[in-house]
């Protein structure tokens, strides 16, 4: 039997135990803490939150402007376009102790941070 | 459509190196600190950061790797991966994709003239955030594992049945925020090729890199990144047959925040054949290689 078959099988099977292996989000694991902003003018409402560290975050969003934004985070790792006139939940997993920075995608100067202790 | 040759992208080259200039010259005044974070995956050229992306984040690229010059003849081959990824957790990235490549080989010591186009194969990917990046820990490592299968071999050109299993491990380092960071990769390749007229080949590659990038405005990365690689002829890295060093450049521009380019070149500066007394590697490796990507996200 050629060799090519098995190898394709076991590294499908080593494939599989890599994903089995991998944690569930986090932000099912514990309750999360909420933080709420929201986007008016173009600027984020606070700028500034904070939040304790190793516990999942819930962000609530409420873009009050007419037009879409992407609630986004390079360090956070998620993006979300909120539509306008509309809530967005955006749910990151547990964090360590730092600053992370948030921003919209669809607007240079829209930015806020999010500082875990 | 014919193979890009290495004088067309050396061309490339040096039209991105203008782009660069003028890049750079417009950068001077800019302040790193206003700079938004950069995701590193593609900003060391062919060494790989740790990024994988953002959760809910789905992107397609299309990546060339040109390989140019043996030991004579002239030698040009070029695998496009054509590629779409997604990030579904904020630890995984996905990626899969279909490979097209190109041969233009001729006179060339243990290789068939060739001149072909053809759709070579298809690969898919899966990566692991292991050691995340925050504001008070500035490493990165994320692990990979790439299972690809080809039809058509990547150095001759010719119909075959390879199996390849690439296993990285890609680290990076923020130096200075936001402005200077260290990449490194270390590479297992194992893979089996079944020849046309049914031979069994076994090989791996083995080695590692060191990579630096700059920002030298919010939206462009320069670095220069150095490749130690090791050829063996056995998967379980037992049979040495040669190694190089390869060095070079590489490029990373953001056109748009849903849009950039990464290009880098390496060239080989020094290698060795088992049993062979001669300056390079040019049996399992190639004098210069080239990459180009552009993606989209959406």
């Amino acid at each position: 039997m050629s060799s090519v078959p098995i190898m394709m099988k076991k590294l499908a099977l080593a494939a599989l135990c890599a994903i089995a292996m991998v944690p569930a989000s986090p932000s099912q694991a514990q309750q999360a803490t909420e933080v709420q902003l929201t986007y008016s003018k173009g600027q984020f409402q606070p700028s500034e939150l904070r939040a304790p560290a190793d516990k999942p975050v819930t962000f609530r969003v409420k873009n009050l402007d007419a037009k879409a934004m992407e609630f986004e985070s390079t360090s956070l790792r998620v993006e979300k376009v909120v539509a306008a006139n509309s809530e967005g939940v955006i749910n990151v997993r547990a964090l360590k102790p730092g600053r992370y920075e948030f921003y919209d995608d669809f607007n240079e100067k829209a930015r806020g941070a999010l500082t875990v202790q | 459509m014919k193979a890009m040759r290495a004088g067309q992208w050396h061309s490339l080259g040096v039209l991105i190196s203008l782009v660069l200039l003028g890049c750079a010259g417009s950068a001077r005044a800019e302040d790193a600190s206003s700079w938004r974070e950069i995701e590193t995956k593609y900003t060391f050229g062919f060494t790989t950061g740790s990024g994988i992306g953002l959760e809910g984040e789905k992107e397609f690229t299309v990546d060339t790797i040109g390989r140019f010059g043996k030991r004579d003849g002239h030698y040009a081959a070029t695998e496009t991966k054509y590629e779409f990824e997604f990030t579904p957790s904020q630890f995984i990235q996905i990626e899969f994709g279909a490979l097209g490549s190109t041969h233009n080989i001729g006179g060339v010591t243990g290789l068939d003239d060739r001149s072909q186009v053809a759709l070579g194969g298809a690969f898919a990917e899966l990566r692991y955030l292991a050691i995340e990046r925050t504001s008070n820990n500035p490493l990165s490592v994320t692990l990979a594992v790439e299972p690809t299968v080809r039809r058509i071999d990547e150095t001759s050109g010719e119909r075959v049945r390879n199996f390849e299993f690439e296993t990285t491990v890609n680290a990076d380092l923020e130096l200075m925020k936001n402005r200077l960071f260290a990449g490194f990769n270390l590479l297992y390749e194992p893979e089996v090729t079944q020849t046309a007229i049914g031979d069994t080949q076994r090989e791996a590659t083995f080695g590692g890199s060191a990579a630096l990038s700059l920002r030298i405005a919010s939206n462009v990365v320069v670095g220069g990144e150095v490749w130690y690689l090791r050829h063996y002829d056995a998967a379980n890295l037992t049979a040495f047959t040669g190694d190089a060093v390869m060095l070079g450049p590489s490029l990373y521009i953001r056109f748009t925040p849903k849009m950039f380019m990464t290009a880098a070149w390496n060239t080989q500066v020094w290698g060795r054949e088992v049993g062979n007394p001669v300056a390079l590697n040019l049996a399992e490796f190639q004098r210069h290689r080239a990459k180009l990507k552009f993606a989209w996200e959406f």
